[in-house]
């Protein structure tokens, strides 16, 4: 109905012809008020009005064969034009006239109404489009680095002490995913307690970095501060390695249990001699009580954003000289301390960690020229077990060290120790050989023979190491069938 | 008034009425052509042009991506069709051999503020998900805050991510992580983001390889995983029994008088699906109802894996026998 | 009859002639490239002066005081802009040696409750401002507004309505149709622009985007991003008319695209997430600008421009085609196609040109005003109008403005 006053309205107000047919209505005014004049009337305006509708839908058939004909080239173009084409106002100025001219040619024409919503019937997104818009992504990333990041940079050593236990995959993973996205040439030391391994070597190759895997004439102890004193030594044994193969670039000690924000390896390349980096403590006992980091407050008060966690490193004074250290307070600890591996305990870190230090490889170089006189020989220093309980030890004064990570502020690196108990098992390698047995079946798994009887519930997950031969005789019985 | 006359005049009336329509005709031809009224437009000029056309009046109902042109005629659609695609082609051609695509891998991982390690976590999480071979999306949820410490985190990342943040409180962490993951869901519905969904925690460590392995799920894909516990004996390894690639059961703890498979304890990380499940389940022989009537996605989700053993793919191929993913315990065991 | 068909003919004829023609004029056109920096370090000091006529503080200063989001919105530029210049040295107290006469009249400053800009009483307003200038002083009737400027920072500039015969009727334009309008509407071929207009960007806070403000060192890991509404179902129910469809089209077509990373949920990271994006969509709305062009350009992210025939803010000086992307309304399902085969090259080109400081520095209104920023801009395109035709100057007597154009409500002073 709407459309047909619409219409009307319409035909009303642009027709000059309407009026000419009115004398033909009032000719017939003698019968005007039989209601069977009336009804013709009437009929006779709806056909009107049909003829009408009829005229106008033509012409959108007309109009698009004639303009399908006229430009066959563009036949995308049609698309538009018929979803372009709710022409506008001509009535009343010349510059709308323009504005609203109808969209024919489909180039860069605007037409106020409405359009259709294009929508594309080939499959999306496409998945080679895909790989190409990352592409550009890696070289606009890389291309800020060049512009924004740090220009000519030093070659990262690590130095990381290890050794073959069920915590080893984990923390190593984390470390070495950590050193392979470092946007500058590395070269990884591992150390490994007990002499080289198969197992620490074929982790370490995946990294695809550089790596130099040594081997440490030690088992690892078993106490905590046995094991540190180690480390220390371990430490040292690459240090001896850089210096006789003459490693040029920034050494940092990369441990297993480190975490990394990546902005570490930039700030890093800052460092002339010898730098020191706040480090964040994550202390935990591993057990249920709930007291882990709330117990903890730190010495100092100075205003970091994380205050509730403890950090050690370089303290600064308002004009960013350093003043001092930040240590952890094991105050509150001292009486819950871990003291071997696995003890349920707080591990506690050292007074100051070796990671907490970066080192400018030529330091410890035998024969160098510009070496500053306030560094002592390596083989001075860590002879005969002596314990070295942080890189100042090198140092005749602890004062050179430069504050890193906005004097002491900024952290980007975090401690956290996490071990199994010494005795805890594991697969070799994390291969699960023999397969793991069956304590629920598989819904559609198609067993022609009897299922296999469900062992009754098993309380706990059997862990590996105690059930081997059951298993195995278990399991070749299924494969059998 | 004779009746020759009047037959007369009856032609002469017929005739005037053809003329009429004909005029009506032309007139309704041209008005076709002639730009209307712009106000008439906003107004019933809508009207006219829709029905008359036979233009559809819902352009957001558009279900079918391959037949949503909307606004057209039939014949048209087929034009427009059928030009874009050969564009299309053309377009795709040149550059088409060089890169090799890879499937979307849509990492989930939610972030609770309870969780202390948060931060450093997702660094290290970050730090895996950065070395994954392109394409990958992660999706991070997080509960709204002031701090931007997450946001921060993330932008300094380099990875393609979304940061899901949502309003409401939980004091369980539990149920915090299963709504996070159940947003992360509704945002790849929402989206129809087509690719692997896997839920990382924090917790958890990778092998690189892993991600190439569940780029393979063609549906579901489930392997072991190894949670270690610190200052504990035990390492327990979970998930599934296989013979190659196929799921011949399972090695789980299993809850005591109860048939549910819902129930069992597979770990949310033991397992990836294809994300068109969420989206497209008829293509999985799912009704969607089924789906749209549970508000717990999630469920929806781990209850497939668990019943659809003959889409389950074993991870890694070799009868699902490496670990390649590691969950560490550090506070309650 | 036959004539009529043959009137009809021969006018579609003549316009895909016209359209044709003006095509491939538009094809040719090339910009001298490289000098656009230059037109943007132009200071306008010294050549130019601008006659701030006062007006009732009816006009503008009570209109703020009502409505003080007026201040924050993106039409602010009516309101700085008039700061701006009642303290710049390009301004004169003495008329006679004006250049450029100016009407301080905030007519965009009436927003509903939910703070969109319905400004019907506008094209009122406006017309008892020029009414008062021109009985109160003669310099207005000297040219009839040639030598006159406005700001009309609304949607569609002076039109006030989105739709061009609603301000066609209430005879406004017909009124400006010597002056020179600042405007940051741009849409070429239409009846709300005319040649010779200033089209400036939208107001965008600066302080607030200068707090948002993250290294540029952030990697971009955002391959096309935007945020906004796809579909205005209150506005346009039936869909097709907001945006032209385009808005909608891009999400049909790449809700489901991980490179798109699009959604109509304003995050609070939404200025740091532009700038970790390599392109940032900027299509029409109802007009064919949005903040987004500034955004895009302030936080470096390529603007990827869908809007036919838009006319962009300072044109003739910022290179806008090759700082950003143009796609065609009918193109946007091949986007994500045309924006993988743009060469990287390219792409680093145009970001290198956006992290030019003084592209961004004309995008903003800032408080106070800094040199370079886009009120010297509005002032250097002014200046280089001068001097004046000397034809605008009408001979005694001679009258070319229908005063009477327009409904009789708006004939009464405001």
């Amino acid at each position: 109905m709407k459309q047909l006053t619409a219409l009307q309205q319409q035909a009303r107000r642009s027709n000059s012809f309407r009026s000419a047919s009115l004398p033909l209505d009032t000719s017939v005014d003698g019968a005007i008020k039989s209601p069977a004049t009336i009804f013709w009337l009437v009929l006779h305006g709806l056909c009107c009005l049909i003829s009408l509708v009829l005229g106008f839908r033509f012409s959108r058939l007309v109009f698009f064969l004639f303009f399908s004909t006229s430009s066959p080239s563009a036949t995308t173009n049609l698309y538009s034009a018929l979803h372009t084409r709710l022409p506008s106002s001509i009535t009343t100025s010349p510059p709308a006239v323009n504005g609203t001219a109808v969209a024919v040619d489909g180039g860069s024409r605007v037409v106020v109404g409405r359009h259709g919503i294009l929508i594309r019937p080939w499959p999306h997104p496409d998945p080679a489009e895909v790989m190409k818009a990352h592409h550009i992504i890696e070289r606009v990333q890389r291309e800020q680095r060049i512009q924004y990041g740090v220009k000519s940079p030093r070659t990262v050593i690590a130095i990381t002490p290890t050794y073959v236990r069920t915590f080893q995959t984990l923390h190593l993973t984390g470390v070495m995913h950590s050193l392979m996205n470092v946007p500058y040439d590395v070269v990884w030391i591992v150390v490994e307690a007990g002499g080289t391994t198969n197992e620490t070597a074929a982790l370490i190759s995946k990294s695809g970095l550089k790596t130099v895997h040594i081997g440490f004439n030690a088992r690892m102890p078993i106490l905590w501060e046995d094991r540190h004193k180690m480390e220390s030594q371990m430490r040292f044994h690459a240090l001896r390695y850089v210096r006789e193969k003459k490693l040029d670039g920034i050494v940092v000690f990369a441990d297993e249990s480190n975490m990394h924000s990546m902005e570490l390896f930039d700030e890093i390349q800052n460092v002339e001699w010898i730098g020191a980096v706040p480090v964040g403590i994550l202390p935990h006992s591993g057990g249920s009580e709930g007291v882990e980091l709330s117990a903890v407050s730190r010495e100092d008060t100075d205003k970091n954003e994380n205050s509730e966690m403890p950090v050690q490193g370089p303290a600064c004074n308002s004009s960013n000289q350093l003043v001092g250290w930040h240590t952890f307070n094991m105050l509150p600890f001292m009486k819950r301390r871990a003291r071997y591996v696995g003890d349920r305990a707080v591990v506690l870190p050292r007074k100051l960690e070796w990671a907490g230090f970066i080192l400018n490889s030529r330091l410890v170089w035998k024969d160098v020229e510009d070496k500053p006189a306030w560094v002592k020989d390596l083989d001075m220093v860590g002879r005969e077990g002596e314990d070295i309980e942080s890189p100042m030890s090198l140092l005749e004064n602890p004062s050179v060290v430069e504050p890193l990570g906005s004097c002491g502020r900024k952290i980007m690196l975090w401690w956290l120790r996490v071990e199994a108990r010494a005795d805890s098992k594991f697969p070799a390698r994390w291969i699960i050989d023999p397969p793991l047995d069956v304590t629920v079946p598989a819904k559609h798994t198609p067993w022609p023979d009897a299922p296999p009887e469900l062992p009754t519930p098993v309380v706990k997950v059997i862990s590996i190491p105690e059930n081997t031969e059951k298993r195995v005789a278990k399991r070749s019985r299924k494969r059998s069938s | 008034m004779g009746s020759l006359e009047r037959s007369k005049k009856k032609v002469q009336l017929w005739k005037k009425a053809i003329v009429h329509f004909l005029l009506c005709f032309v007139m309704g031809f041209f008005t076709g052509f002639a730009p209307t009224d712009k106000s008439s437009i906003f107004s019933n000029g809508v009207a006219i042009s829709n029905h008359q056309l036979g233009f559809s009046p819902q352009p957001v109902a558009v279900i079918n991506p391959v037949k949503g042109q909307n606004f057209t005629t039939s014949e048209l659609e087929e034009t427009a069709i059928s030009t874009t695609t050969k564009e299309s082609l053309n377009l795709k051609k040149p550059n088409g051999g060089e890169l090799n695509p890879r499937r979307l891998v849509i990492i989930v991982t939610p972030t609770s503020k309870m969780d202390r390690l948060r931060g450093v976590l997702l660094r290290r999480l970050a730090n895996t998900l950065k070395l994954v071979a392109q394409p990958l999306l992660w999706i991070i949820v997080e509960q709204f805050s002031d701090s931007a410490e997450v946001s921060e985190i993330l932008r300094n990342t380099g990875i393609m991510y979304r940061h899901v943040v949502f309003k409401e409180n939980f004091t369980d962490i539990h149920a915090e992580m299963d709504h996070q993951r159940n947003l992360a869901l509704k945002h790849i519905e929402h989206h129809r983001l087509s690719g692997i969904v896997h839920f990382a925690s924090l917790s958890n460590v990778y092998d690189l390889s892993f991600f190439q392995e569940i780029r393979a799920i063609e549906a579901f894909g489930t392997w072991p995983i190894a949670k270690l516990y610190a200052n504990k004996k035990k390492v327990i390894i979970q998930g599934p029994v296989c013979d190659s690639s196929e799921v011949i059961g399972w090695h789980l703890k299993k809850i005591e008088n109860t048939t549910d498979t819902t129930a069992l304890p597979i770990h949310i990380s033991s397992f990836a699906f294809n994300s068109s499940i969420l989206w497209d389940p008829e293509r999985w022989g799912r009704t969607s109802s089924a789906q749209r009537t549970s508000q717990n996605v999630l469920k929806f989700v781990k209850k497939e894996v668990l019943e659809e053993d003959t889409k389950l793919k074993g991870i890694p191929q070799e009868g699902c026998s490496k670990v390649l993913l590691w969950n560490l315990h550090i506070f309650k065991p | 009859m036959k004539k009529w068909v043959s009137a009809m003919l021969f006018y579609f004829a003549f316009c895909v002639r016209i359209e044709a023609f003006k095509f491939h004029k538009t094809q040719q056109t090339e910009r001298i490239s490289g000098s656009a920096g230059d037109v943007l370090e132009d200071d306008p000091v010294g050549r130019l002066k601008v006659f701030v006529y006062e007006l009732p503080s009816k006009y503008n200063k009570k209109i703020l005081q009502k409505d003080p989001r007026c201040l924050t919105h993106m039409f602010a530029a009516e309101i700085y802009m008039h700061r701006f210049l009642l303290s710049s040295p390009v301004r004169t107290l003495n008329p006679e040696e004006a250049d450029w006469f100016y009407t301080p009249v905030y007519t965009t400053c009436d927003l509903t409750p939910n703070g969109l800009p319905l400004p019907f009483k506008s094209p009122r307003m406006m017309r008892s401002a020029i009414q008062l200038i021109s009985s109160n002083w003669p310099y207005w009737n000297r040219t009839e507004g040639a030598d006159h400027f406005f700001i009309v920072p609304h949607d569609f500039g002076a039109c006030f309505h989105y739709q061009e015969e609603k301000a066609i009727e209430r005879g406004i334009l017909t009124l400006l149709q010597r002056a020179t309008l600042v405007q940051t509407f741009g849409q070429r071929n239409h009846v709300c622009l005319k040649d010779g207009s200033i089209t400036i960007p939208p107001y965008a806070p600066p302080q607030k985007m200068q707090t948002h403000l993250i290294p540029p060192s952030t990697p971009r890991s955002i391959f096309v991003y935007f945020r906004g509404l796809f579909y205005d179902v209150g506005n346009d129910p039936e869909g097709g008319y907001y945006a032209r469809g385009a808005r909608a089209s891009v999400w049909e077509n790449f809700k489901n695209n991980p490179l798109f990373d699009i959604s109509t949920e304003h995050p609070t990271t939404y200025y740091e997430d532009m700038q970790r994006a390599v392109f940032c969509l900027c299509p029409l709305g109802w007009a064919p600008w949005s903040p987004r062009l500034v955004e895009a350009v302030i936080f470096g992210c390529i603007p990827v421009i869908i809007a036919d025939d838009i006319v962009l803010p300072f044109a003739d000086a910022i290179p806008w085609e090759d700082i950003g992307v143009f796609v065609a309304e009918k193109d946007v399902p091949k986007l994500d196609t045309i924006l993988t085969s743009i060469p990287i090259e390219e792409i680093l080109r145009k970001q290198r040109l956006l992290a030019n400081p003084s592209m961004k520095q004309a995008m903003l209104f800032p408080q106070p005003d800094q040199s370079r920023d886009a009120f010297h801009q509005i002032l250097n395109g002014l200046a280089r109008k001068l001097p004046h035709d000397t034809s605008v100057y009408l001979k005694p007597g001679n009258k070319i403005l229908n005063w009477t154009a327009g409904p009789v409500g708006d004939l009464k002073p405001w």
